[in-house]
C-alpha cells in the first residue's frame, strides 16, 4: 500500500520468479547489447587516449631515455599496429565492466535497501493486522512519549520531536452527490513542518522549488485549513492556488472540510495529492460526536527516524509490548523489512549474479583475453626471439605482453566504468522511494581494476610462453 | 692465423623430435682467430644455423665447450648469455627482423637500451653505426619504409652499435638483389678490415663466401674442408 510489495501467497510458490529470471536475462541481453554499442561509439575516444598516453611516455622516453619509457613506448605501438585486434580487446572488456558495474550497482542498491542507512534509520508503526492501518489518534502522543522519554537517551532520534510524525489519509470530493474519481482529492495529513524533514523527495530540495514549499508550510502553519496540492491535481480539479474549496469526506463520511489553497508542490513529486494540517482534523473530529466512526481510526500511520538497528529493536520490543499498546495490538518495521522479505524469496536469483554470473563473466572474458593475445605473441613470436637475441631478458618480452593488454584493460575498464557513473548519474532514476538509482563511485576504481585484472590474468598464458620462447627454436629451421 | 677468439671443442649437439634424435653436431672443432672473416658453407640442414647459434650463445650445446674471448659460453646460464650477447655477439638475420613498430633510429639504439649508457652516450653510437651503413638520412624511417638492402643495413648497424668481439651472419644477402648482396658484402669486409671485428657468415652462395679470408663446410655435423680463401 505505500510501495512495499505484497507478501508471498500461502502456496510456498511464487511463478513471478521465472517472470523475475526471464526480464533479469532480457535486462542483461539488452545491456550487452548497448554496452557493445557505446563501446563501437567509444572506439575512437579509446584510441585518441591511446595517443595521448603515448605522446606523453613518447616525450619522457625523449627526456630521460629511461629504460622502462622506451618499453611502454614498444607497448603502444604494439596496440596501434593491429587495431582491429586491439579494438576486440578492448570491446570484450569495456562491454565486460559495463555489465559488472550495473551487476555492482544493482547488489549495492539492493544491499542499501535492505541494510538501511544507518543514519536515516526509518521505521512505521501500523495495525498488527488489518491492512489498511487505522489506528487511535491518542496512540500518537502515547508513542511520542515513549520514544523520547521511554528510550534510553543514546537511542533517541537525533531531532527529538521532529523525527517522528503521523499519518492520515483523508479524501474527499469537490460534489457532495456525485463523488467520482475526477472530482476526488487525497491528502496526506500531517503536521507541515514535518513535510520537509519526513518526506522522501521533499526533504533535499534547493532554489526555488524549496523556497515554493517552504513558503506554503508557512502558510499552513499559520493557518489550519491551507493546504498545498500537486500541480497536475489543481489542473484536474480546474482550481488555482489563492482559492478555496469545499471537500465532502469520502473516507471520513458527513465531514465537510473547507480549504484554502496557499502552494503547490514540485514537479514530479507527490504527483496528484496534497498535504493537510493534522490540527484541522482533530479540530473537526471534535465537532463530530464521541461515536463517529471515524474517531478511534483517524491514524493510519506513525513514522519515526531512529539513530540505529538497536534503538530500533528496543522500540519494536516496546510497540509490542500489550501493556503499552494493546487496542489495537499495532506493530513496528522498517521501511526495508517489507523489502527484505520479499528480497528474500529473490535470493537465488541475486545469489546466481554474484557467485555465477559474475565469475563466469571474468572467466569468460579472461578466455577471450588469452585467446586475443595469443594470436598476438604468436604474430610476434619471432619479434620476441630478436629482442631477446639482442639480449633482452624474458622478464623483459613478458612485461611487453602483459603491458599492452594490462593497458588496454585499463582503459577499458576505466572508460566503461565512468561512462556508467556517468550517464546514470545524470539520468537520476528514482526507484520507489528509496533514493535514486546511481552507480557508487567506487565503481570508479574497481572499473579499471576488473579491466586490468581480466587483462593481465587473460595475457598471463600468452606472456609466459612468450617469455619461453626458444630463441634457437625460432631461428633453427627457417634460414 | 691470429690468436684465436673463438675456440670450439669437441661440440656436439642433438635435437630430439618425439621419439627420434638428430645429432646436428658430432665433435666438430674450430678456431676462429682475431679480426678473421670466416664463411660457412654446406648443404641445407647440415648445422650451419645450429652452430651460429651455439657459437652466438643462443643454445647451449648437447657435450663440448664453446669459448668467445676470455668467457667459456657453453658454462653460462640463460640469463647469464643474455647479458653476455649483448656487449658480445651482434646477429644479422637473413630477414632481417627489424620490429616494424620502430624507426631506424629506435631499432639501432635497441641494444644500447640495456647498456648503462647515457642518452647522449647512446645518440653517438647510434648515429656513427647509421652513418657507417649510408643511411643517416632514412633513420626517422619505419622498416616498412626500406628497401630491403636498406632494411639490412639498418640490421648490419643493429649488429655492431654496441661494439662487439664477434658478428655472426646467417645468410645475410640470402634474400637480397645482387647488387644490394655486394653492398651488405662490401660492409662487412669494412667490419673486418676498419674495425677489426671477428665475423662468421652462413652462406649459400660461393661468391659472398669468396669474399671471406677462410671457408668451411659443414657436411653430416663435421667440418669437412677448411679452404683458405682466395678473396680479400
Ligand atoms: N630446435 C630444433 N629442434 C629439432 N630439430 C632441429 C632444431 N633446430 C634444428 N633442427 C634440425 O637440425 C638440423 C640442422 O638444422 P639447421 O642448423 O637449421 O641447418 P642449416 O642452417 O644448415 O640449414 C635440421 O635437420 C633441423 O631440422
Ligand atoms: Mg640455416
Amino acid at each position: 500500500m505505500y510501495g512495499i510489495p505484497q507478501e508471498m501467497g500461502p502456496v510456498g510458490f511464487d511463478p513471478s520468479i521465472f517472470l523475475l529470471s526471464g526480464y533479469l536475462l532480457g535486462m542483461l541481453v539488452g545491456l550487452i547489447s548497448l554496452a557493445l554499442v557505446v563501446g563501437l561509439v567509444t572506439l575512437p575516444l579509446f584510441f585518441f587516449v591511446l595517443f595521448l598516453i603515448e605522446q606523453v611516455s613518447r616525450v619522457v622516453a625523449g627526456t630521460t631515455g629511461a629504460f622502462v619509457s622506451k618499453l611502454v613506448l614498444i607497448m603502444f605501438r604494439g596496440l596501434r599496429r593491429s587495431p582491429l585486434r586491439t579494438s576486440l580487446t578492448y570491446l570484450a572488456l569495456f562491454v565486460l565492466t559495463t555489465v559488472l558495474v550495473f551487476l555492482y550497482t544493482i547488489l549495492t542498491f539492493i544491499g542499501n535497501v535492505t541494510a538501511e542507512k544507518e543514519a536515516n534509520f526509518k521505521a512505521i508503526v501500523t495495525h498488527k493486522t488489518v491492512i489498511p492501518s487505522q489506528i487511535k489518534p491518542g496512540y500518537y502522543n502515547q508513542f511520542k512519549d515513549l520514544v523520547l522519554n521511554g528510550l534510553p537517551p543514546d537511542m533517541r532520534p537525533v531531532n527529538g520531536e521532529n523525527d517522528i510524525m503521523s499519518w492520515s489519509f483523508v479524501g474527499g470530493s469537490t460534489d457532495p452527490i456525485n463523488k467520482r474519481p475526477d472530482n476526488a482529492l487525497f491528502m496526506f495529513c500531517m503536521e507541515p513542518q514535518k513535510i520537509t524533514t519526513m518526506m522522501d523527495g521533499l526533504d533535499d530540495l534547493t532554489g526555488d522549488e524549496k523556497r515554493i514549499i517552504d513558503d506554503g508550510i508557512e502558510k499552513m502553519l499559520a493557518n489550519k485549513q491551507a493546504i498545498v496540492v500537486s500541480q497536475s491535481r489543481l489542473k484536474k480539479l480546474n482550481v488555482r492556488v489563492g482559492q478555496k474549496i469545499k471537500l465532502y469526506g469520502l473516507n471520513y463520511p458527513d465531514m465537510i472540510f473547507e480549504f484554502e489553497i496557499v502552494g503547490s508542490l514540485p514537479d514530479g513529486k507527490y504527483e496528484g495529492v496534497g498535504f493537510m494540517n493534522k490540527d484541522y482534523l482533530d479540530q473537526l473530529l471534535k465537532t463530530m460526536p464521541a461515536d463517529y466512526l471515524m474517531q478511534d481510526k483517524a491514524l493510519n500511520l506513525i513514522w519515526v527516524r531512529l539513530p540505529n538497528k538497536m534503538a530500533f529493536e528496543r522500540l519494536s520490543a516496546m510497540v509490542d509490548d500489550p501493556k503499552n499498546f494493546n487496542s489495537p495490538p499495532i506493530k513496528m518495521e522498517t521501511a526495508s523489512s517489507g523489502i527484505g522479505s520479499w528480497m528474500e524469496a529473490y535470493k537465488d536469483i541475486f545469489f546466481g549474479m554474484k557467485y555465477i554470473l559474475t565469475p563466469a563473466m571474468v572467466g569468460i572474458m579472461c578466455l577471450v583475453i588469452a585467446n586475443a593475445i595469443s594470436i598476438g605473441v604468436r604474430e610476434r613470436r619471432t619479434e620476441m626471439a630478436v629482442l631477446k637475441v639482442l639480449g633482452f631478458q624474458p622478464r623483459h618480452v613478458m612485461a611487453l605482453v602483459l603491458g599492452e593488454a594490462v593497458l588496454v584493460g585499463l582503459l577499458a575498464g576505466g572508460m566503461a566504468a565512468f561512462l556508467s557513473w556517468f550517464g546514470i548519474g545524470n539520468l537520476k532514476m528514482q526507484i520507489a522511494f528509496f533514493g535514486a538509482f546511481i552507480v557508487p563511485w567506487q565503481a570508479l576504481v574497481y572499473g579499471p581494476a576488473l579491466g586490468v585484472g581480466v587483462a593481465f590474468l587473460g595475457s598471463l598464458g600468452p606472456a609466459l610462453s612468450a617469455k619461453n620462447v626458444r630463441v634457437a627454436e625460432v631461428f633453427a629451421r627457417v634460414a | 692465423m691470429p690468436r684465436a677468439i673463438v675456440e670450439v671443442r669437441d661440440l656436439h649437439k642433438s635435437f630430439t623430435r618425439g621419439s627420434e634424435t638428430i645429432d646436428v653436431l658430432q665433435g666438430l672443432t674450430l678456431d676462429v682467430g682475431e679480426g678473421e672473416f670466416l664463411a660457412l658453407m654446406g648443404p641445407s640442414g647440415s648445422g650451419k644455423t645450429t652452430l651460429l647459434n651455439l657459437i652466438a650463445g643462443l643454445d647451449r650445446p648437447t657435450a663440448g665447450t664453446i669459448s668467445v674471448g676470455e668467457n667459456v659460453i657453453s658454462d653460462m646460464s640463460e640469463s647469464e648469455l643474455a647479458r653476455w650477447r649483448t656487449r658480445h655477439v651482434g646477429f644479422v638475420f637473413q630477414f632481417y627482423y627489424l620490429l616494424p613498430v620502430l624507426t631506424a633510429y629506435e631499432n639501432v639504439e635497441l641494444p644500447l637500451l640495456l647498456l648503462p649508457l647515457t642518452k647522449e652516450q647512446r645518440r653517438k653510437q647510434v648515429e656513427t653505426a647509421l652513418d657507417l651503413v649510408g643511411l643517416t638520412n632514412r633513420m626517422d624511417h619505419r622498416p616498412g619504409q626500406l628497401s630491403g638492402g636498406q632494411q639490412q643495413r639498418v640490421g648490419i648497424a643493429r649488429a655492431m652499435v654496441t661494439d662487439p668481439t664477434l658478428i655472426v651472419a646467417d645468410e645475410p644477402t640470402g634474400d637480397l638483389d645482387t647488387k644490394s648482396a655486394d653492398e651488405i658484402l662490401r660492409l662487412m669486409e669494412i667490419l673486418r678490415a676498419q674495425l677489426n671485428k671477428t665475423i662468421i657468415m652462413v652462406t649459400h652462395d660461393p661468391k659472398a663466401a669468396a669474399r671471406a679470408q677462410r671457408i668451411l663446410h659443414l657436411e653430416k655435423g663435421q667440418l669437412v674442408l677448411d679452404t683458405a680463401a682466395v678473396g680479400v
